[in-house]
């Protein structure tokens, strides 16, 4: 009876074994082995020009970033890249979904319509923006001189200042959907009675918002906005495709800044040491986020 | 239903509405008119709202002379191949973490959640260097295999998430009657799940289509050439005709439309109901 009982276990393991191999056999050699061996790399000297004899070369790449001004506005213009398009993103997509919330007459073309840019590629509504945003013929400046806003137009994607904001603009129009797709989705699930029972006690709607509302969707907000964070820090396709992170490296992140070594400079090396950095930015920001969500207990991580 | 608000407060809530409405689609509307202008007509000022005749040099041009044509299909078949592994593998393991209680279930699907997490830009100078050992460079397989393993971590997740709300007794159930495990799965599970299977279909074609900074280091002819990589090498010619670049871009934004109209309520309930629960 036990023997049988450790047979059908065995067997079942096996069967377990199997179902997983195929997805994590792919991620183990195709993600984990690369950022392993991408942390090598970036310790050694491989370039497009040289391809047989890599050498270590301790820190140096490290040190020649250190050294490198582009480095440290692609930081800090990651931060405020982070920063203004998460918090943008979350309040406009906030009301958003508070405007759907209660069904009107063709809200699900509405929605179906208007949610689009969140499954379309980054890279090509970047290049889309970059014509709406052109300083010559450019519907946007068309649009502000005709309302009288601007005398002439502006060329958005030359000036350094102009251009990141732009960039973000775009960010920010592009992540809407998804947090209010997220929101939506929370609020949906709000038991009506709650604000039934509020109206009772004569509650205010903006007391409802705060001590109703508020409280029930926090676990997916605090979520959202973090995990948010990360793929917007690892989103360059709307920056590419908009100024490929210039002017003179206004626009870089350092996901751009990265890119931009790999495509031009060719110095694999050194673009790895990058992605060593963003890697460590990451590992330390997901150990933060497991354990910020894991106390709201969301999942079972 | 609760009734709430004044009329202007009515009023304002659509107007708001509008406005919105406006912001999403004014960007797609000005692309497809670009793309139907004349040349001369894109370079006028003040601009024209609407082409004083439709054109289409733009389109003749992208597949005439720009072998738009072959990208296509090098992007249709390395975003299929790729979802439709995706598809299976993800299915295959979704369902077990769902099911069975193992050891290093836990650290599997941190590394999951993590393996989401890494940038496929930050992979490409090893994956590179691991497809060139193999002569895989300029090769649409290395693409696809590639794409895999980027769309793979996040559909599992997501087929975890819709197979845990199918209840496990129904299949026992059956078992019982005398089928086996795996006869079970595909008479009782796999058919309840088709929604969200569709949807890790379409997610994943979306993505794949959609990537473009692996293809740009990994493809050197220009007959394999993606869609987004084409794109790419548009931008860097100096001198593109925006006619002809906005043709480009309604043919490469397209497919994901069209899936996507068809598509979206089953992955947004995939990505609320199964991703963000973990």
């Amino acid at each position: 009876m036990k023997d049988k009982r450790r047979k059908t276990q065995t067997k079942l393991n096996r069967f377990i074994f199997w179902m997983l191999f195929p997805t994590f056999g792919i991620i183990f050699v195709f993600t984990y082995y690369p950022t392993l061996w991408g942390i090598i790399l970036s310790f050694k000297d491989y370039t497009v020009f040289n391809f047989q004899h890599i050498h270590f070369v301790g820190f140096k790449n490290f040190i020649s970033l250190f050294e490198d001004p582009n480095f440290y506005q692609a930081a800090w213009n990651t931060l405020w890249w982070i920063g203004a398009s998460v918090f943008f993103q979350l309040i406009l997509g906030f009301i958003l979904a508070l405007l759907m919330r209660y069904p009107f007459k063709g809200r699900n073309l509405y929605a179906g319509i208007v949610f689009y840019p969140w499954a379309l590629s980054g890279f090509a509504l970047g290049i889309l923006w970059s014509w709406l945003l052109n300083g010559q013929f450019g519907l946007i400046n068309d649009i502000l001189i005709k309302a009288h806003i601007l005398k002439h137009g502006i060329n958005f994607l030359s000036d350094p200042q102009y251009a990141f904001y732009s960039v973000i603009g775009v960010n920010i129009w592009y992540g809407i959907p998804f947090f209010a797709i997220m929101i939506l989705a929370a609020l949906q699930s709000i038991p009506e009675s709650l604000y039934e029972a509020s109206e009772i006690d004569g509650a205010t709607p903006f007391a409802q918002f705060l001590h109703i509302t508020l409280p029930f969707i926090k676990p997916t907000l605090v979520s959202t906005v973090l995990l948010r964070v990360i793929w917007v820090m690892n989103f360059p396709d709307i920056i590419y495709g908009m100024t490929r992170g210039g002017p003179a490296g206004a626009t870089n992140i350092l996901a751009t800044y990265m890119i931009n070594i790999v495509y031009f400079d060719t110095d694999y090396s050194r673009a790895s040491a990058v992605g060593v950095i963003i890697v460590a930015i990451l590992t330390i920001y997901t150990l933060i986020y497991l354990k910020v969500t894991s106390s709201y207990e969301l999942g079972e991580i | 239903m609760r009734r709430r608000g004044s009329t202007f407060g009515k009023v304002f809530k659509t107007f708001l509405l509008f406005i919105y409405f406006l912001m999403a689609v004014v960007p797609l509307y000005w692309i497809v008119v670009t793309s139907l202008k004349e040349p001369t007509e894109v370079y006028t000022w003040p601009l024209k709202y609407w082409p004083t005749h439709i054109s289409l040099s733009g389109y003749k041009f992208l597949f005439k002379f720009a072998n738009f044509a072959q990208f296509f299909k090098n992007s249709l078949f390395t975003s299929l191949t790729a979802s439709f592994f995706a598809m299976i593998f993800s299915t295959l393991s979704g369902y077990v973490m769902a099911r069975y209680k193992f050891t290093y279930k836990k650290t599997l699907i941190v590394l999951l959640f993590f393996a989401q997490m890494i940038p496929t830009y930050l992979l490409m100078i090893p994956q590179y260097r691991m497809f060139s050992d193999i002569g895989l460079i300029d090769n649409l397989w290395a693409l696809v295999i590639v794409y895999v393993n980027v769309a793979v971590s996040f559909s599992t997740i997501m087929a975890r998430g819709f197979f845990s709300r199918i209840p496990k007794n129904l299949e026992e159930a059956a078992m019982i009657d005398g089928t086996s495990r795996i006869g079970a799965i595909f008479k009782i599970t796999i058919p309840l799940s088709l929604p969200g299977i569709a949807a890790i279909f379409s997610f994943s074609f979306v993505n794949t289509w959609n990537e473009l900074f692996t293809a740009a280091l990994f493809i050197n002819s220009s007959e394999k050439m993606t869609i987004p990589v084409a794109l790419n090498s548009f931008v860097s010619k100096a001198g593109i005709q925006w006619n002809v670049m906005g043709a480009g871009l309604v043919v490469a934004l397209l497919p994901t439309i069209i899936v996507f109209a068809f598509a979206q309520r089953y992955i947004i309930a995939g990505l609320t109901k199964g991703a963000l629960k973990g």
